[in-house]
């Protein structure tokens, strides 16, 4: 079966509407976008898009109560806010530094989440 | 000192009534705690209540600050008696107090605008100019001589103009009343309420008053939600709802109707020189039905330029709200008399309700009907200029119903008040810091307060507990980034200091939390954390 | 304390503009370099924008903002600058002199050979833009409710209506949804987003969170704490329209309506403001008008990218150096770098030599598609770049080598302009080189 999707191109400030047709999961079409970066685009949010993950875990004994997590690489779009409520049991104990990984693997994307900035401890 | 502090604080938070007090005053306003101040001179035995989280909490917190002559009121009213005495009290009024009071004056502009059309209209330009030049100007001078008030002086354009160059071209001609004054209003309030602590009262707030008991004629006690006082003595001070209370004690007899006001204020460091005096549009009377007074442009105390205040009947009295057609209003009415004012320029917005009463005039009155309640009511403005004059005419009425005539050798006339460190020079600021470090740490950025300040807020007679109290007495947050800095920083004080966690501290008492919860706390329902 | 304490540079602020600038002053030379901040640590407003999208200029990578503080506060403490913590300028006069306050040294009075002003900006408040109700709590600017839940671990809402989509507001939607909050929706007043496409796809649509255009919040209720808000849909002239008032019941309001560059210092100072971007009038070595006071990043005006802010904090730090080294040169005379066609404003907005490249920065009045940026001295273009589109939202870089500056300090009548492609093909004098010319597009990226 066909199927339309409607994506805002985010690589430049033209901002295209794209659209993509699709049957069976074989893209068709893409139109609307201006260049090849956006026709990139367009597939890559239908197929896999992803997003990085960024978001705090508390600390214990920090100068801080909370500590930035970025994660190491994009994961599944849809996998975001689960990783984020998993990330919110985490606690780790002062000092921090930066880059250390603080949750590996998180939820079986690859990607570890790590400080983001070094956190000292409270004097 | 400390420990005391701590008593303090925890009284303050969760106060016990006493058994009985000499009087009781009902109502933590300016006059309530001006009222309080003043019995003390003649015995310590005084509570105050007040159902908000802090003194000063209703129309006193929300006016104009200004202290005015009686040149507005209509001749023979109790009001403008009161008004023109209160004027020339006012500087004992606030002695001893340490809150700043000075007389700025008021420029009262006359230009075409001031007279109707359909007046002008029938008139030539030399008669018009006549009467806007001459007549008007002496007109408003030989009224206020009948009234007593001293001082009032012509002035032509030019004088106008170089007194006050912002002032609109169309200015014709003035008239400077050199008696009108400024003070905050809510620092003056908190003062009377520490003064009055000093001598021995009792301020109790978070403390509704819910019924006054008479027996035979006769005030016996005064019911609150946290129990009762035995009392002869009420006063009732209690602003817009002054009727509800009367009518508790079968004392009443008048309506109050609340009436909105709402004034914006601007930057300080935009409009500081932007007017020197008051400056108020002269209009003939009959012109626009505007009962209560007010409605001009002046300086606070400390410098930003206010204009407003509204008048809006309202049927709430509870609604400080501001709505866009008043702004709209202000902006209007003062874009004609001051055309280049800052509009960008405004940092706050905010709105009182006044306590006016179907007749207009003050009711200031002992019940005939119950021996022991005195009414102080249909205070609106100018009630802050004829606060020192209404006090002196209540304590006639409270001599005679057995507060004693003689004053306490023990009374102390000082309030102690904390310097403020913007005020201060180098030097001054250099020895603080000596003594304590916590007078170099900047809390306010806009209004440069410092951490003691704060501390010394909480930890005063008549204790800052929230983020409207703390900001009332020391300025933080009231600067043009209103608390986008400081916010958090005054709020983990409140925490430390009332040793609660940091999401209790509210912004103005109970239902007003700054955060609502930690976070990661939805997100894992069942585990809240606390502390 | 009681003598002044005199360094060749002192920075104030110590955001990524005065991180920047610190660093550029003590490695070009400056031997004293102060930096002071009136927070607890450094870094200003990165450590609290957790997201990521900084960086990709500077480093050619994209950053969080704490990772994009910590390499310069990491060089910070390998320089020998001295930082100022917990550290309060009160005061800058003409003669750079300054008096500053903190617990530990008290007052101290600074008198530094050369200042740079790193203040940044803050934000505008409901005041300012006066919307009408009552004031109770849980009306707060974006950026200190990201600083509350970032830094502080405090949620200042829990259903949330955000008024405003510029980045920070489009970004707290995001981060409010992710900590659990509910966000409403995103209202804004004009008829076009605020902010960043792809903020508008990765905060807004990725959590279908909607956004209401032409549409501002005309009533706030509540006396005690926030209740609802009411939400109007606005005209062509941005007044709310009677009958078009809904109800929408919230517990916070969060306001994302601008930011003002800080310049109260500044002005104390007698630097000459521009009233086109709120900052210091500068040069094209981030001199204002006040001779040996320097500024940089978001106290000039406010930028997009962080990555902008470096570099100009770059420039002015590397001056200042210059200046505290070899003192005072007689000051050339300026020319005003003016903006042109579909050109709000220019930074700098004044050229004096051309011994160095220089970055112009502006922005435009309205969205064009098919532009060219140029740098037009007595009519003559001198450097350009293309652009497929440009918007308001989005700052516009345009480089100019020595040479080009030489020929247009001798031609005088500068200005930016942004031409249509199409009407003027070939028109450019000469080649433009390509290093003359940016990539085509900004790179798509958080604002701080």
């Amino acid at each position: 079966m066909r199927k339309k999707h409607t994506f805002t191109c985010v690589n430049c400030p033209l901002s295209c509407s794209l659209e993509l047709v699709e049957e069976d999961g074989e893209v068709l079409e893409v139109s609307g976008n201006e260049c090849e970066v956006g026709r990139r685009y367009a597939e890559e949010e239908f197929r896999d898009p992803r997003r990085m993950v960024t978001t705090t875990v508390r600390v214990r004994n920090g100068i801080l109560p909370l500590l930035p997590v970025v994660s190491t690489r994009p994961i599944p779009k849809s996998l975001v806010r689960e990783a984020v409520k998993a990330l919110s049991n985490v606690e780790v104990e002062a000092p921090v530094q930066d880059g250390q990984v603080i949750y590996r693997d998180i939820l079986g994307t690859g990607a570890d989440m790590v400080a983001s900035r070094r956190l000292d401890q409270l004097a | 000192m400390r420990d005391k502090n701590r008593d303090r604080l925890r009284e303050r938070l969760n106060p016990t009534l006493p058994a009985s007090a000499r009087a009781v005053v009902v109502g933590a306003g300016i006059i309530g705690c001006a009222i309080a101040r003043e019995i003390t001179r003649y015995l310590s035995d005084v509570v105050v209540l007040d159902k908000e989280n802090d003194v000063a909490c209703g129309a006193s917190k929300a006016n104009n600050a200004e202290v005015h002559s009686g040149i507005g009121e209509e001749a023979g009213t109790l009001k403008q008696k009161l008004n023109v005495r209160g004027n020339r009290m006012y500087d004992d009024f606030v002695a001893g107090l340490g809150v700043e009071f000075k007389r700025q004056g008021l420029l009262i502009v006359v230009t075409p605008r001031s007279v109707p059309p359909e007046v002008t209209e029938k008139m030539g330009p030399k008669e018009l100019d006549e009467l806007l030049r001459v007549k008007i100007p002496e007109g408003i001078v030989a009224y206020g001589k009948a009234a007593g008030i001293e001082g009032l002086r012509v002035l032509s354009r030019e004088e106008v103009l170089k007194r006050e160059p912002n002032v609109t071209p169309e200015a014709v001609a003035g008239v400077f009343d050199p008696n009108y004054g400024l003070v905050c209003p809510y620092k003056l309030t908190i003062a009377l309420a520490e003064h009055a602590v000093i001598n021995g009262a009792r301020v109790i707030l978070n403390t509704e008053v819910t019924g006054i008991r008479v027996e035979d004629g006769e005030v016996k006690g005064v019911i609150t939600d946290r129990g009762e006082i035995a009392t002869g003595l009420v006063v009732n001070a209690a602003g817009v709802f002054a009727d509800e209370v009367a009518e508790m004690a079968g004392a009443g007899g008048f309506r109050i109707h609340p009436r909105k006001g709402a004034t914006l204020l601007f930057d300080r460091q935009v409009t500081s020189e932007y007017v020197r005096s008051s400056v108020a549009l002269f209009k003939m009377p009959g012109m626009k039905k505007e009962r209560s007074k007010g409605g001009g442009a002046m300086p606070t105390v400390e410098g930003n330029l206010q204009l407003g205040p509204t008048a809006v009947e309202v049927e709430d009295k509870h609604d400080t709200s501001i709505t866009a057609e008043e702004i709209e209003e202000i902006f209007e009415r003062f874009h004609y008399l001051l055309p280049s004012f800052p509009r960008e320029a405004v940092i706050s917005a905010f709105s009182g309700v006044r306590a006016p009463t179907y007749e207009e005039d003050f009711v200031i009155e002992a019940s005939e009907r119950v021996r022991g309640f005195v009414n102080v009511a249909g205070i609106q403005s100018p009630g802050l200029a004829s606060a020192p004059a209404i006090v002196e005419m209540v304590m006639g009425f409270l001599h005679g119903l057995g507060i004693p005539r003689e004053p306490r050798p023990d009374f102390d006339p000082t309030r102690p008040s904390t310097p403020r460190f913007a005020e201060l020079d180098d030097r001054e600021r250099k020895a603080l810091i000596r003594k304590d470090p916590r007078w170099g740490n900047i809390v306010c950025r806009c209004e440069y307060v410092t951490e003691a300040e704060v501390l010394a807020a909480i930890h005063s007679l008549v204790p800052a507990t929230d983020m409207d109290g703390v900001k009332r007495r020391t300025r933080t947050g009231m600067g043009r980034c209103q608390g986008g800095f400081c916010g958090h920083r005054v709020a983990a004080i409140l925490a430390r200091e009332l040793g609660i966690p940091v999401t209790e501290v509210t912004k103005s008492g109970d239902g007003s939390p700054l955060y609502l919860g930690r976070a990661k706390d939805l997100l894992r329902p069942g585990r809240a954390s606390h502390g | 304390m009681g003598k002044a304490r005199k360094p060749d540079v002192v920075v104030i602020g110590a955001g990524p503009a005065g991180l920047g600038a610190a660093l550029a002053a003590s490695e070009a030379g400056a031997r004293d370099v102060m930096l002071i901040e009136r927070d607890v640590e450094l870094g200003g407003i990165l450590p609290q924008c957790i997201h990521d999208g900084f960086g990709s200029i500077v480093f050619g990578e994209t950053l969080t903002g704490p990772q994009y503080a910590q390499r310069f506060i990491d060089r910070v403490e390998r320089s020998d600058i001295e930082v100022k913590l917990n550290t309060m300028v009160l005061d800058l006069r003409p003669d750079r002199s300054l008096t500053a306050v903190n617990s530990r040294d008290g007052v101290l009075e600074i008198k530094p050979r050369a200042v740079v002003l790193a203040m940044g900006c803050r934000e505008r408040t409901r005041h300012q833009v006066l919307i009408p109700g009552y004031r109770p709590a849980g009306v707060i600017c974006a950026g200190a409710a990201q600083r509350d839940i970032n830094i502080e671990g405090l949620m200042p809402g829990r259903r949330v209506v955000i008024l405003g989509s510029g980045d920070i507001g489009l970004i707290m939607a995001r981060r409010f949804t992710l900590e659990g909050a509910e966000v409403e929706g995103v209202y804004e007043i004009m008829d076009h987003p605020g902010g960043l496409t792809r903020n508008l796809v990765q905060c807004l649509h990725d959590y279908d969170i909607p956004l209401h255009l032409s549409h501002t919040v005309t009533f706030i209720h509540g006396r005690k704490r926030v209740e609802a808000v009411t939400v109007s849909r606005v005209d062509e002239d941005l007044k709310p329209i009677p009958g078009t008032e809904r109800l929408v019941p919230c517990d916070a309001l969060v306001l994302s309506v601008g930011l003002i560059p800080e310049n109260e210092l500044s002005r104390g100072a007698g630097v000459l403001l521009d009233p086109a971007t709120g900052g210091p009038v500068v040069d094209e070595r981030m001199e204002t008008s006040v001779e040996g006071i320097f500024a940089c990043g978001n106290v000039m005006n406010v930028f997009d990218l962080v990555d902008y802010v470096t570099h100009t904090a770059e420039v002015a730090g590397r001056a200042a150096a210059e200046y505290a080294v070899h003192g005072a040169r007689r000051r050339r005379e300026a020319l005003a770098v003016r903006p042109g066609r579909n050109v709000r404003f220019v930074v700098p907005q004044l050229l004096r030599g051309h011994d160095r490249e220089v970055y112009f920065y502006f922005r435009v009045r309205h969205p064009e598609r098919a532009v060219r940026a140029r740098l037009v001295a007595g009519g003559m273009p001198l450097a350009a770049k293309r652009a497929r589109m440009v918007r308001p939202p989005e700052m516009v870089r345009l480089r100019a080598d020595p040479e080009k500056l030489g020929e247009a300090v001798s031609r005088g009548g500068l200005s930016i302009e942004v031409m249509p492609e199409d009407r003027e093909p070939g028109e450019l004098s000469g080649k433009v080189a390509p290093e003359d010319q940016e990539p085509e597009s900004l790179e798509p990226e958080d604002r701080e």
